[in-house]
């Protein structure tokens, strides 16, 4: 336990170490900002926050979770990536740590770093507190599921990136898995036809919103708890399978 | 005591290791050395676990390195060529986080810190930035991170690679201060390194060993034969050729050419590996010649290396 979150620690103040963070919490920031004040296809096709007068944060977060398919896998494709390009992973691992406690350690840290970049956005539903009278289960479910979300999105990041030496190649294909299965559940509709039901139970975003609801459903979180997992252990493979290159 | 059994190792169709075989005991200060390309660097890996064999074992007590990685993990320091450490850390920074995950108990942190860095030299760098170190003390941070949780056996991937000539002298001297309570493999391909820290030589050669043993060993081994080279400011000296001749152990003489004019010269081969300077000096004294040049004639370990390993 000590060890995992030695590298958690690690994790998060090497991402406060450098420039580029800052950077990405300020655009993050500014482009979630962007949902007050425009029109947005499919979360608010018709008017925006402030025309809608509605005290909701529901755009919001809907909003967010889209950001969050580029923003974080830009967050995790350095994680095991750049490990193994500079060759840092050979101390890492030969450290007595396991690979699962590696990728756990890593998750955790990057999950730090989530967590302040959404903290910052509490300025936010302050804002509406000020103008309006939002209702406070949403707001929570709201958050709550926009961290699962991110975690999960994070997972499978952190799993690109242990498949490849470049950080480049790591953010594309988390951000492809990311987005396939966040707006799956959308296809069948952009198409014209009926909604699928297996669309629907893959995609992130409609776990999510149930949850942003303010309704904690267990079959939510299994699904949320079972990509984080899934995706931990075969990052931890394909760490493992460099023995045998 | 580590155990490296029938070791071998393919990447796809290349063979880096073909079956090697050795065992180091406790306290012993072991070189591998090779050309580039030879199967060190891969070997190391086996047997700190970073790398599985394809066929054949290697234990540390008794203990299966895959089977008991992380146990073994622990008594193990392991430096990779070209010191692999976190730029974006300080240098207390990435100590404090190796010995955290290398499990030294809080309170002993700060003091193990101190004294790593005060034997690599690096305790005055503890709050600069590792990424704007010179490849030198990135160097000696590495072999600080590898001695942290004061382990009983060190593996160092060429630890005075990249070093100024100042800077190798210092760290061959801390790793044969390592080197008389602990277990330590290290490799290069710089021979006067060897010779200066290790008490075993292993020289590896395309993926097998080509030789192993101590500087002497090897030399008595490989250095050709048991011969001596003797000269007398007399000329000629047929009285003393035949005298010397007559010596137990010795099978030729050989009168050599003269190498300035009136002195005289021999190569004396002998049998085994007795050393006969002691009887040749008595003789001449005997013979009433005057010695001015005794000594025994080998291959050094440069020329061995290259014979070993130019084929």
């Amino acid at each position: 336990m000590r060890n995992i979150l030695a590298i958690a620690r690690r994790e998060f103040f090497a991402y406060f170490g450098s420039p580029v963070a800052y950077i990405a919490i300020a655009v993050f920031l500014v482009l979630l900002g962007v949902v007050f004040f425009f029109k947005i296809p499919f979360l608010l096709p018709k008017e925006n926050f402030f025309e809608a007068k509605e005290a909701t944060l529901r755009p919001m977060f809907e909003w967010m979770v889209f950001l969050f398919t580029i923003f974080l896998p830009a967050i995790s494709m350095r994680l095991l990536a750049e490990e193994r390009k500079m060759g840092t992973i050979e101390i890492l691992l030969t450290l007595p740590v396991t690979e699962t406690e590696v990728v756990v350690g890593k998750l955790l840290g990057a999950m730090g770093f989530l967590g302040v970049a959404t903290a910052l956005t509490l300025a936010y539903p302050v804002m509406v507190g000020i103008l309006g009278n939002p209702d406070i289960g949403p707001l929570v479910g709201g958050y709550f599921g926009v961290l699962l979300v991110g975690s999960s999105y994070l997972a499978v990041g952190l799993m690109a990136s242990s498949w490849t030496r470049s950080q480049i190649v790591a953010f594309i294909t988390a951000i492809v898995i990311c987005a396939v299965f966040t707006f799956v559940d959308r296809v069948p509709e952009a198409l014209g036809l009926h909604s699928v039901e297996a669309f629907d139970l893959m995609s992130f975003s409609r776990h999510f919103s149930s949850i942003a609801r303010g309704v904690i459903d267990t079959r939510d979180l299994v699904f949320f708890f079972s990509v984080m997992v899934g995706s931990v252990v075969l990052a931890s493979y394909s760490l493992e399978a460099r023995k045998w290159r | 005591m580590i155990e490296v059994s029938d070791l071998t190792k393919d990447y796809g169709r290349i063979r880096a290791l073909a079956g090697v075989s050795f065992k180091v005991e406790k306290g012993e200060v072991v070189g591998f050395l090779g050309p580039n390309g030879a199967g060190k660097t891969t070997c190391m890996k086996i047997v700190t676990g970073f790398l599985a064999a394809s066929s054949g074992t290697v234990t540390i007590e008794g203990k299966d390195v895959v089977e008991h990685g992380i146990e073994v993990r622990r008594r193990m320091g392991y430096l990779p060529e070209n010191a692999p450490v976190y730029s974006d850390m300080t240098v207390g920074e990435y100590l404090n986080f190796i010995a955290t995950v290398r499990d030294v108990p809080k309170d002993k942190v700060v003091q193990r810190i101190e004294q790593v860095t005060a034997v690599t030299g690096v305790g005055e760098r503890l709050d600069q930035e590792i990424g704007t170190l010179s490849k030198g003390f990135r160097q000696r941070v590495g072999l600080a991170q590898a001695m942290i949780h004061d382990p009983e056996i060190l593996i160092l991937d060429e630890p005075t690679s990249g070093l100024d000539p100042n800077q190798i002298v210092e760290i061959r001297e801390v790793i044969k201060e390592l080197g008389k309570d602990r277990t330590v493999i290290l490799s290069t391909h710089n021979l006067p390194e060897v010779t200066a820290t290790c008490n075993r030589i292993i020289i590896i050669h395309r993926g097998s060993i080509a030789a192993d043993g101590t500087p002497d060993q090897i030399q008595g081994l490989y250095g050709g034969g048991n011969t001596f080279l003797l000269e007398i400011q007399e000329q000629g000296g047929d009285a003393l050729r035949a005298a010397l001749s007559a010596l137990s152990h010795v099978k030729n003489v050989i009168p050599l050419e003269n190498k300035s004019a009136g002195q005289g010269a021999f190569r004396i081969e002998a049998d085994g590996d007795v050393d006969l300077r002691p009887d040749l000096f008595r003789c001449c004294v005997k013979e009433g010649v005057t010695l001015i040049e005794l000594r025994r004639e080998r291959l050094d370990l440069e020329t061995i290396f290259q014979r070993l390993t130019l084929q």
